[in-house]
């Protein structure tokens, strides 16, 4: 790695920490401006009780100061604070709990999407104007279009209810295979597509045509060149497609009802549970950050021919 | 040729994604163990709980857990002919209170021999001592601390400075444990409901040790209780097993060895999972499935009352009257509550239930809930109001709809224009109607502002989500809103009290605002023995001293007179329309035996068996 590619990383990663700082005090200020509170509900507390519970969260703190212990809490001791709405719980558990959950989703589902696009987008390359290339490109157009919650639910009505083959409910191992294909169905048609015409763009190169000009044989050319060079576009979205699949599982995790953090997140909005929300956005934010950070190194390494600058 | 390719595609396409995604496959579970004794009750009836501590829950779902985890001085029982009654559960008996001088009353209470934490510490009489004062007090800030305004010295314990601190800092409820096992409590005056208190989840006891770890309720390794069962595992936002406690004193008497509580929210998801046998009770379904449910499942889809009002209510500071009258101060309140009552005569509440509901609910005409009883055992609602030829406030039945109608334009008509060619009034102000997001209360909006646009008055809609909304409606920001209340005992003060100037619930403002310097209200108590009588007095001289008076009163025939005439005045200022009276809808498998629900929604699964 030369000085010009370490140079570039580490000024990315600043300007990653840059931007995960932004959304934090944007979230933070922004949260507390919308009306309601953590402590009001639908039966009136005392305000007795009501003022003893925020001097104890330290909620009846002038708001920059509230924002300056929060910041130096995450900064010496990546401390989160307590959830305001589950008594008792750290929010840095809760979300453990809930990405555990959403990251194995999330995992299985990307490469599940990777390997199946790629494999698919290859045949349709390869077969092109044939049956099968039609066959695949209309699937593949019916999931980019089909958002999840009618795939979701579709399924669900199916597989579950109908004949039985699989459990309604995301606890279990074997109930997080609907949820999965669901959440992977259209990261699969887009690679698929995106594989299909890049592989379509590389196989018309001349150093292809050069390749079966000197007779090399075509599982070579397939997998030793354009393959490798038809993946760059794909290399790209994936990154930013795990974190979106991470992140954004939440209509998924709703029907199935998976244990995943999305629900963690937007429970917490509706609860003002603010260490929560703060949390959750500042995980979510870094993780979407990282990935696109990634799939950046990822690139050149792919490509030589990439300038970073 | 095609079709098939597509399909065989298709089918490749799906099981290669199944083949990656997981090693260990269960079959769904599809009750193959029918009639074993260990089988496990899966239900659910709820999503993740904020807390599972007794003294900080304050929902259903909540007590639903916690009635079998705890058990309190009184339990809830269901006997054969499917009458409710709280009988003694760790007291030996619900003795009678001893009358003191100054009108409060003493109970004690002797706990049964042998009654053991789930770790095997005996259970003693000061830890009922220590958990009431820690429910009550201010430093916990418990939803339900209210709950122990009846008890003794609650008074002291909350009261605050205007910087809401509280002003003795040490002050405790009259409860005292002279011994291991016995409870002497003091209450303020004697009430009906008290045995029902005792067997309210915040009255649950829990010990000092435990409790002092903060996180004690999240985590089965540090959850100490005293009930039915113990807390076997939690799986956060997944599933809560609960196992039988074998340290329980009545441990015999439980016929069912594990409940798994799974949390779910979704309402299609839940039903979902019922439809395929996998849960055996549900407490939510999809609204718009609610009609097929009733056919396709008329012996497991359920509908069982539950103490609470749908209603909507008036901002009443909100000046209705039209640009340019000239009444001013009692004579433009009289006016307004006049014309809010006019207004409340308009809405078809037959056709809410049944269009809109559709989970039988009754229509109602007054605001204390269907399911509260008078001392005699009658309905409260239906002795409300002075009519003899309705029950309520008004008629609410179908053949009225036309009469209640023209009764409603004669009576506008004295404020508003009237364009008799159109038969609509032309100069009624335009009107917000607030609710909080939700498909179902949109389409009551929809339909309340329906009815009102027959006659030429416009209201607008507008939903907000949760938090604002309620924030929106406790600072009084709104002109019309949705509201609703569900009982926490059963008792109609729970309905009156929350009405009073200071109450936290006091979305209408009644004396608040404008409201608050007028004086269009009396209250003569003198008929009841008591030398209070007000003329045109303030919201805050009749009501307020009315609810004191209710609170204070040790005769209960004369409490519930009093709250009758509470609730009359209440109704007077047409703040509040009523749309009906809530119903608890579930569905329940029908292998599953031995199951009962109570009128506040609670849940009961320890008596069941499964076929």
């Amino acid at each position: 790695m030369n000085s010009k590619t370490l140079f570039y990383i580490i000024k990315r990663i600043g300007l990653a920490i840059l931007t995960v700082w932004v959304v934090i005090t944007i979230t933070f200020f922004v949260m507390h401006a919308i009306p309601g509170g953590p402590f009001v509900g639908e039966k009136a507390i005392s305000a007795s009780a009501q003022a003893a519970l925020e001097s104890k969260y330290g909620l009846d703190k002038p708001l920059m100061e509230q924002y300056g212990t929060y910041l130096k809490d995450i900064i010496t001791r990546f401390d989160f604070g307590p959830s305001l709405k589950q008594r008792g719980r750290m929010v840095t558990d809760i979300i453990a709990d809930g990405m555990k959950t959403s990251v194995k989703l999330g995992v299985i589902s990307a490469f599940s999407a990777l390997i199946v696009g790629v494999v698919l987008g290859s045949v349709a390359a390869l077969r092109r104007n044939k049956l099968i290339d039609k066959i695949i490109m209309v699937f593949t157009t019916a999931f980019v279009s089909m958002p999840s919650f009618i795939i979701g639910s579709l399924m669900l009505a199916l597989f579950s209810v109908k004949l039985q083959w699989l459990p309604a409910n995301g606890t279990t191992s074997a109930g997080l295979i609907l949820p999965i294909i669901t959440l992977s169905l259209y990261p699969m048609a887009y690679i698929t597509r995106l594989t299909r015409s890049s592989m379509l763009d590389v196989l018309g190169q001349d150093y292809i045509r050069t390749a079966k000009a000197k007779g090399v044989s075509a599982g070579k050319i397939i997998f030793g060149h354009a393959l490798k060079n038809s993946l760059i576009p794909v290399i790209t979205y994936f990154g930013p497609m795990l974190a979106y699949i991470v992140t954004g599982s939440l209509v998924v995790e709703q029907i199935y009802a998976v244990p995943g953090i999305g629900r963690a997140f937007v429970s917490s909005i509706t609860n003002r549970d603010y260490p929560m929300v703060m949390g959750t956005t500042i995980v979510l934010a870094a993780l979407i950050v990282v990935m696109n950070l990634i799939s950046d190194i990822l690139y050149k390494v792919v490509d030589p021919r990439i300038n970073l600058e | 040729m095609k079709k098939i390719l597509a399909f065989a595609l298709a089918f490749v396409m799906v099981f290669s994604l199944v083949a990656c995604g997981s090693g260990e496959q269960q079959p769904a579970t599809k009750g193959e163990n029918a009639g074993d004794a260990s089988q496990p009750l899966a239900v659910c009836v709820g999503s993740e709980p904020d807390t599972i501590d007794p003294a900080l829950n304050s929902a259903v779902d909540g007590a639903t857990l916690l009635v079998h985890l705890f058990s309190g001085l009184a339990k809830w029982k269901q006997d054969d002919a499917g009458k409710f009654e709280i009988v003694p559960d760790a007291a030996k008996e619900l003795v009678e209170g001893v009358a003191n001088e100054d009108g409060t009353v003493t109970y004690t209470y002797t706990l049964r021999d042998g009654l053991k934490w789930s770790d095997g510490q005996p259970l003693k009489a000061s830890d009922f001592v220590f958990a009431w004062n820690r429910a009550a007090s201010a430093e916990l800030g418990a939803d339900y601390g209210y709950m122990f305004e009846i008890v003794d010295g609650y008074e002291e314990i909350s009261e605050a400075d205007d910087d809401g601190k509280p002003v003795n800092p040490d002050a405790k409820l009259n409860v005292e444990a002279p011994d291991d096992s016995t409870i002497v409590v003091t209450i303020s005056n004697a009430v009906s409901y008290w045995n029902e208190l005792l067997a309210f989840p915040v009255y649950f006891p829990v010990r000092e040790d435990v409790v002092s770890n903060e996180s004690w309720a999240t985590d089965p390794a540090t959850y100490v209780c005293n009930g039915a069962y113990t807390l076997d595992s939690w799986e956060h936002n997944s599933l809560i097993t609960l196992k039988k406690n074998e340290n329980f004193v009545d441990a015999a008497e439980i016929t069912m060895d594990t409940i798994e509580f799974y949390l779910s929210d979704d309402a299609n998801n839940q039903l979902s999972n019922f439809k395929n046998g996998t849960w055996q009770l549900i407490d939510d379904v999809p609204t718009n499935e609610i009609a097929n449910l009733k056919t396709t499942y008329p012996d497991e889809f359920k509908i069982t009352g539950q103490i609470g009002t749908y209603y909507v209510c008036w901002n009443v500071n909100e000046d209705i009257l039209p640009a340019g009258s000239t009444l001013t101060g009692e004579e433009a309140e009289a006016a307004r509550a006049e014309i809010r009552n006019a207004i409340a005569l308009l809405f078809d509440r037959n056709y809410i239930v049944e269009e809109i509901g559709q989970a039988g609910q009754v229509p109602a005409s007054s605001f204390v809930a269907m399911g509260m009883t008078n001392p005699d055992g009658t309905e409260f609602y239906k002795t409300a109001g002075d009519s003899k030829d309705f029950d309520g406030y008004y008629d609410v039945s179908k053949e009225a709809i036309e009469k209640n109608y023209d009764s409603a334009v004669e009576t506008l008509k004295k404020y508003y224009k009237f364009d008799e060619t159109s038969k609509k009034f032309t100069d009624f102000p335009t009107m917000t109607y607030l609710y909080n997001t939700s498909e179902g209360h949109k389409a009551i909006g929809e339909y309340l502002q329906s009815a009102l646009s027959n006659i030429g008055i416009t209201m607008n809609l507008e939903n907000q989500e949760w938090a604002t909304f309620l924030q929106t409606r406790k600072n009084g920001d709104y002109s019309i809103a949705r509201n609703g209340w569900l009982a926490d005992y059963n008792d109609p003060i729970c309905f009156l009290d929350m009405w009073t100037t200071a109450s936290g619930n006091n979305d209408v403002q009644f004396g608040k605002g404008d409201h608050a310097k007028v004086t269009g209200y009396s209250l003569d108590l003198t008929p009841y023995g008591l030398d209070t009588k007000v003329e045109n007095g303030t919201w805050a001289e009749t009501y307020d001293v009315l609810i004191a008076a209710i609170k204070a009163c040790t005769d209960n025939e004369t409490r519930y007179e009093l709250m009758h005439y509470a609730e009359d005045i209440l109704m007077s200022t047409g703040c509040i329309v009523p749309l009906y009276f809530y119903t608890d809808i579930y569905m329940i498998s029908k292998d599953v035996d031995g199951f009962f629900s109570n009128p506040l929604g609670y849940k009961f699964f320890m008596y069941t068996t499964v076929k």
